[in-house]
């Protein structure tokens, strides 16, 4: 059942045929045409707002450089800075992409296995649920009690914060096969095997992407709680130490990176997700996120 | 969470299975770790015993229990303000088309960034005091809400609205009668993540400005070198974060009762 996210407005209108002497058609593209644009245009004028009010608030008010500086000086600096951010952006990035990794490979392993034996899921499944709901960032300190300073410990904590999502999604997905299509394989003498691939795998598809779009913002901010606990390199250890000598306009040019990388490694999974679907997905569950 | 299509043993001795395991898994490991720690003699700085745990407990319970009152109190504040935030402004969002229009893809986007890399500016611009974790918390557990609300008031069923429309039902009507009525298991949803967000919002904000609260609590008794206490510490965060985990669960379980009955 694909659900259309039409706007209200466009719902409660009178039905199109009605409309003057046009045909329905061409009033319906004209409409889709206008609501595309609006949907490019309005969110990129309310950022050039946002952002002419920063840079000519900040200007006229006389706001001391300590608390906010115009985004003209943030992109300065992020332009004079570039080489020493990027550098610093290196093992961040690498970090979350490892952490990221492992916690995928681990997570869907572990939530197959969980599938697999109702018995090991008994067992686990609670404390899963319990591990994904607790404040799993209050343990950071105890992972540089045990890892050290260095980047296992960063490393560590990542895979800690981004793997529990997965496995409750790899689950909950492979549970989620349509019964009916399980009977369907079974009857067409489909090894276990065989419909796992076929008919589980497909169908958990959309809930186990789900999981790793979560999974893949924990795994940095993971990485970025290690950098601020640690302080040893990365942009998390510039955006402490800039804030501690009052460097905002760096801070802010850190932060900007940083999200942009985080953006950049939430698209990519997105892509692969599409990717996939593309090969191998279910029309039927794909639209029920 | 079953989908076998034949149930092979009796329901009682399913229960018992469901039951005893997670538990006796639970106690194997604290009997394993315990039993670990004694003979391989870890020192109690690396991995305390459970017992060392317990201990710590009574040594200094009172100054935990004064410290957890603290950051639970903030992460409830921060919880439900971000509930009646992240309502308003979908809400907001929900009925203007041009609203959602323009804030939608901003709120996406931040939705995804790591928010965690923003905390230190909440310390920069806020202090040190309670107002800046609040704020940090409030911002980090806002977002999850208000998407989730706003996708439960679009996903209405359009003929439902249709017909009211057809009925000559107001748009508050139809709002009142249909949208929200969708829109409440998504807002639970969205709910149940800010309960977790707002305390781990918190904690951030303690672990940057720390002067009271469990996150500085634990950052100085990992100073010390006092792991066991550590360790207490987190277990009563872990507490107050289930705590605050049932609010919207059981709220979700009332307003279904009140709802559908």
């Amino acid at each position: 059942m694909k659900q259309t996210m039409a706007p209200l407005d466009l719902m409660l209108r009178p039905p199109i045929a009605d409309r003057g002497g046009r045909s329905a058609a061409l009033v319906l593209r004209g409409m889709k045409t206008v609501q595309f644009g609006r949907r490019i245009v309005l969110p990129c004028l309310l950022a050039a707002t946002l952002l002419c009010a920063w840079e000519f608030g900040t200007r006229l008010a006389h706001l001391s450089p300590l608390i906010i500086v115009p985004p003209s000086a943030v992109l300065s600096v992020l332009m004079a800075s570039y080489a020493i951010l990027m550098q610093q952006a290196v093992p961040t990035v690498v970090e979350t992409l490892i952490g990221f990794a492992l916690a995928a490979a681990i997570g869907i392993m572990l939530g197959t296995a969980l599938v697999l034996s109702r018995r090991v899921r008994q067992a686990l499944y609670p404390h899963v649920l319990t591990f994904q709901l607790i404040p799993k960032i209050a343990l950071a300190p105890l992972f540089i009690v045990w890892f050290g300073v260095g980047p296992t410990s960063r490393l560590s904590l990542a895979v800690f914060m981004a793997f529990f999502p997965v496995v409750i999604s790899t689950l909950t997905g492979l549970l989620s096969a349509d019964r009916n299509a399980m009977r369907m394989a079974r009857a067409m003498m489909a090894s276990p095997w065989q419909s796992f691939i076929s008919v589980r795998v497909p169908f958990a598809l959309p809930h186990i992407f789900a999981g790793l779009k979560v999974a893949v913002t924990m795994a940095m901010i993971g990485v970025i709680v290690g950098e601020f606990v640690t302080a040893q390199a990365g942009l998390g250890y510039i955006i402490m130490m800039a804030s501690s000598a009052g460097d905002t306009a760096l801070v802010l040019a850190a932060i900007i990176l940083l999200c942009g990388f985080g953006l950049l490694l939430y698209g990519a999974v997105a892509l692969a997700e599409w990717l996939i679907d593309r090969r191998m997905g279910v029309s039927i569950t794909s639209s029920e996120f | 969470m079953t989908t076998g299509p034949a149930i092979r043993h009796k329901p009682s001795s399913e229960t018992a299975y469901t039951l005893g395991l997670p538990i006796g898994l639970g106690v194997a490991v604290l009997i394993g770790w315990q039993l670990a720690v004694r003979l391989a003699g870890i020192s109690p700085v690396i991995l305390p015993a459970p017992s060392d745990i317990v201990q710590s407990f009574g040594g200094v319970g009172g100054e935990l229990l004064r410290q957890g009152w603290v950051t639970g109190f903030e992460a409830l504040f921060a919880f439900v303000l971000s509930c009646l935030f992240g309502v308003a402004a979908a809400l907001f969002l929900g009925f203007s088309t041009v609203a959602f229009e323009t804030f939608y893809p901003g709120l996406v986007v931040f939705q995804i960034i790591p928010k965690i890399a923003l905390a230190p500016l909440f310390t920069f611009w806020l202090g040190i005091a309670a107002t800046s974790r609040l704020s940090y918390a409030l911002f980090i557990s806002f977002f999850p809400v208000t998407l989730a609300t706003m996708t439960g008031l679009k996903r209405a069923d359009t003929n439902a609205l249709r017909l009211c429309h057809a009925l000559g039902a107001s748009r508050l009507q139809a709002f009142v009668a249909v949208q929200i009525p969708y829109a409440l298991p998504y807002f639970f949803s969205g709910a149940k993540v800010a309960a977790t967000m707002s305390i781990i919002g918190i904690v951030i904000g303690e672990f940057i400005s720390a002067n009271a609260g469990l996150g500085y609590y634990i950052l100085r008794a990992q100073s010390y070198s006092e792991t066991a206490h550590m360790f207490a510490a987190i277990l009563v965060l872990c507490g107050i974060g289930l705590l605050l985990y049932i609010i919207p669960v059981q709220a979700e379980r009332w307003v279904r009762r009140w709802w559908w009955d």
